[in-house]
């Protein structure tokens, strides 16, 4: 009985190290993004990071006098409340796994996330949204725009391996000049996992006052958002390596894994709009043009310089990296300027793009169509790089 | 881990993804065929990291040990 009794606490153990503390294959991941941004969509609304982070820009500039409009709040607007869930999530997730802390980089790599930051900021402006929403959504939602911004980012991917090669050539010691994380002090790595619970039975918690207060689908929005954080930590998924693996390394996995959850969003979003469940224009932006290439470009460059994309940049800010944080903060408020300039300029906002859904030209069943074999195209191009490296760019 | 003694260190610590596996693959190019680079880290990714993308850099990951507030890899030309 003492046997049988040790054997269930041994697979307990093993279930809990394997949930909260080990790494989840990045396939694991991709497709857990792809259903939830489903779950989502059939909640309330498509995923987002970059619209939560300008509501909070758009605060604190209205808060210093720079603004006239009062901006949407922060604690009702489902931009600005799936983008809190994020980074609450990627906070408990990387407390639970002990993950957590301070990791203070070199002081290029801070210029760099500066200067990252910035790009991301208005790459994703001009795009109608970041990696999330102006290329994964914005596909899911069957938006030409989110095509034009994928082949921005792959552009912008590699000229920004180019740039990091270049500076390794140039500023090859860059070490870091502050002690690095965990050195001396308090030991606090025991109390992290308990952290991560309290910070997610919080998350139910606040849920419930949402509900009590009448705002549930405000509530679920929270919920969306902590689920996503808890994936992209766990799995350490990031959508800047899909662009930058094929080139850097040639490897194809975390490339063919965003085809795969891809797949499963643009029919998931497919069946809810041709249902007639969501509505049509739903994240359908008006940046087919010069906005999500250009867009897409700056913010692929962006991505390079930072080290990770927009859910990138938020989920490793939320782990503690302080060139992370940074740039996220940079993300946030060159987004909210920029988004201000083309508000301000009609002329310039035209040249952005156009708002193109493809089943208004192909139906729907021709638009999924269509996407699923640029999908499949590009994974075939992923592993035919893999076996070849004909475009890996060599240091 | 049996002491391994390195013939070069990189010090990759403070930074994040993609930036200790690009200086790694730099400082591998370096080494002579069986010589072993210590690498110290602190980002969390870099693990999988090696233990994925080393083979494909012509090396293998013969160890790694948790420090006080960072990992050493040991990586091997081959």
């Amino acid at each position: 009985m003492a046997n049988s009794d040790n054997e269930i606490l041994a697979v307990l153990r093993d279930g809990y190290r394997r949930v909260f503390v080990e790494e989840w294959s990045v396939t694991t991941g991709g497709i857990l993004i792809g259903i939830m941004s489903v779950v989502s969509f059939a909640w309330a609304r498509p995923w987002g990071v970059v619209g939560g982070l300008r509501v909070w820009g758009d605060w604190l500039f209205y808060a210093v006098g720079l603004y006239a409009e009062r901006p949407p709040s922060a604690w009702l607007d489902t931009n600005s409340v799936i983008t809190l869930g994020l980074l609450w999530g990627s906070f408990a997730a990387s407390l639970l796994a002990r993950q957590f802390a301070i990791r203070v980089p070199p002081r290029l790599e801070l210029v760099k996330g500066l200067v990252g930051g910035t790009l991301l900021g208005i790459g994703s402006a001009l795009a109608g949204g970041c990696n999330v929403g102006g290329f994964y959504s914005a596909i899911s939602a069957l938006s030409l725009s989110g095509f034009a911004m994928m082949a921005g980012l792959l552009a912008g991917a590699w000229v920004g391996l180019k740039y990091l090669y270049w500076e390794m050539e140039h500023f090859p010691s860059a070490q870091a000049e502050t002690p690095a994380a965990g050195k001396g002090g308090l030991d606090w790595n025991p109390a992290k996992p308990w952290l991560g619970w309290a910070l997610l039975l919080a998350g139910l918690a606040v849920n419930e006052l949402y509900k009590a207060r009448g705002y549930v689908v405000e509530g679920g929005v929270l919920l969306c958002g902590i689920a996503f954080g808890i994936i992209l930590v766990r799995s350490r998924f990031c959508f800047a390596r899909s662009f930058r693996e094929p080139f850097m390394t040639g490897e194809a996995k975390v490339t063919q894994t965003v085809v795969l959850s891809l797949m499963i969003s643009v029919l998931g979003f497919a069946v809810l709009k041709w249902g007639g469940l969501r509505s049509e224009l739903s994240y359908v932006a008006p940046n087919f043009g010069l906005g999500g290439l250009v867009g897409g470009f700056i913010f692929g460059f962006g991505m390079l310089m930072t080290g990770g994309c927009g859910s990138g940049t938020a989920w490793r800010a939320a782990e503690g990296q302080v060139k992370l944080m940074v740039a996220l903060v940079m993300f946030t408020l060159v987004n909210s300027l920029t988004k201000a300039v083309l508000g301000a300029f009609p002329a310039v906002q035209a040249l952005v793009g156009t708002r193109v859904f493809l089943p208004d030209y192909l139906g729907y069943r021709g638009a999924v169509l269509l996407i699923f074999l640029v999908l499949v195209l590009w994974y075939l191009a992923a592993d035919w790089n893999e076996r070849t490296d004909r475009l890996v760019v060599e240091m | 881990m049996e002491a391994i003694t390195p013939d070069q260190v990189l010090d990759c610590r403070g930074l994040s993804c993609p930036m200790p596996m690009l200086k790694l693959k730099k400082a591998l190019s370096g080494l002579q065929s069986g010589q072993v680079l210590q690498m110290m880290g602190t980002d969390p990714g870099t693990r999988n990291d090696i233990e994925k993308g080393v083979k494909k850099i012509g090396s293998e990951l013969v160890g790694s040990k948790d420090e006080e507030g960072f990992t050493s890899y040991y990586v091997r030309k081959m």
